[in-house]
């Protein structure tokens, strides 16, 4: 019977320290910003997945690129269209690791510097990338901030002639992402 | 008036009306009134996440892009920032729950904010798509009966 309640009180504690690994957010912001002689272009897409195991390091990202909005319906509209095409390829995604992840203490509230590597896909072409942002942790929560920049032609994203000086040939892109520990328990 | 100067007069009035009009009417026109619009198709809640769930790109193909209207009982509301989320769970993944989650249109933040969970509620929105965890309508309103 000892025995018993000792598994058990171990495998509630595995469990938990399982569940208290990763951190999610089902609203992270990533804003893409792209300037011009002729035109600045931003866009906003406030529902952005994105998820962390800090044990493993393993982060990943899921943007639907019908969600980002552009001042001018214009620019959306050739945005989804003649850009991504977001009808054919609907979503882009990074999936990676932080490959630091143990400088970080999720104990600790402060700063911590995160070098991220992993494969981005968009349009359908996948690229390996690495990048550098920050990890806010924040009384159990981890507010993420990267910025970097995107070539278009690295993901076969090609600019019309007619209209290629009102269009930067890469993008500014900013995350900015607070996630939350993902408690499977509560669910 | 000489002829030549007329028509060069004409010309040059017709091309400066057109930049006007192309400004205005094009590169300035506005974002589509989604509240204004019909829905394409009308479904529950769960038959449109199944949908995705059973064949992404077959689902995709008839509803990206496209205003959608969908019943169902609502699980829960999120507040984030400026967003109001009405959101449906029929699943648990890797992100937590999984289902059909609505942006609702900033006018409808305090109205969606008071209703109880298990409410039986009619929204449409534009559908952006389904991203392995949640089908996602934005731009909702509340359909009224």
């Amino acid at each position: 019977m000892k025995k018993l309640i000792i598994l058990i009180g171990c495998m509630l504690f595995l469990s938990f320290t399982v569940s208290a690994q990763k951190f999610i957010t089902k609203t992270g912001h990533i804003k893409f910003f792209s300037e011009s002689p002729l035109e600045k272009i931003e866009a906003h897409n406030r529902q952005v997945n994105a998820a962390l195991d800090v044990a493993t390091g393993d982060f990943v990202f899921k943007v639907l690129l019908k969600s980002f909005e552009f001042e001018k319906a214009l620019m959306q509209e050739h945005f989804n269209e003649n850009y991504v095409e977001s009808d054919k390829f609907p979503n882009a995604t990074f999936m990676g690791k932080v490959i630091n992840i143990k400088d970080v203490n999720i104990g600790k509230d402060g700063v911590y510097d995160v070098v991220v590597e992993g494969k981005l896909t968009i349009h359908g072409v996948t690229q390996q990338i690495s990048q550098k942002g920050s990890f806010e942790v924040k009384q159990g929560k981890i507010a993420v901030k990267a910025k970097f920049s995107i070539l278009l032609s690295d993901y076969g994203i090609k600019i019309p002639a007619a209209v290629a000086n009102n269009i930067s040939k890469s993008v500014e892109t900013s995350i900015d992402a607070n996630l939350d520990l993902f408690n499977q328990t509560s669910r | 008036m000489k002829t030549w100067i007329k028509i060069v007069s004409g010309l040059f009035l017709t091309g400066i009306i057109a930049a006007i009009l192309v400004y205005f009417f094009v590169y300035n026109k506005p974002h589509p009134d989604f509240e204004k619009m019909d829905a394409a198709y009308t479904l529950t809640a769960e038959d449109f996440y199944k949908t995705y769930v059973t064949n992404k790109a077959e689902a995709g193909n008839k509803y990206n892009g496209k205003v959608i209207a969908v019943t169902g009982k609502l699980t829960k509301t999120e507040t984030s920032d400026s967003l109001t989320v009405c959101v449906f769970v029929f699943n648990n993944g890797m992100f937590g729950d999984e289902g059909l989650r609505c942006t609702m249109l900033p006018g409808y933040g305090d109205q969606v904010r008071k209703l109880q969970p298990g409410s039986e509620v009619n929204l449409k929105g534009f559908c952006t798509g389904f991203n392995d965890t949640d089908v996602v309508l934005d731009k909702c309103s509340i359909v009224k009966k």
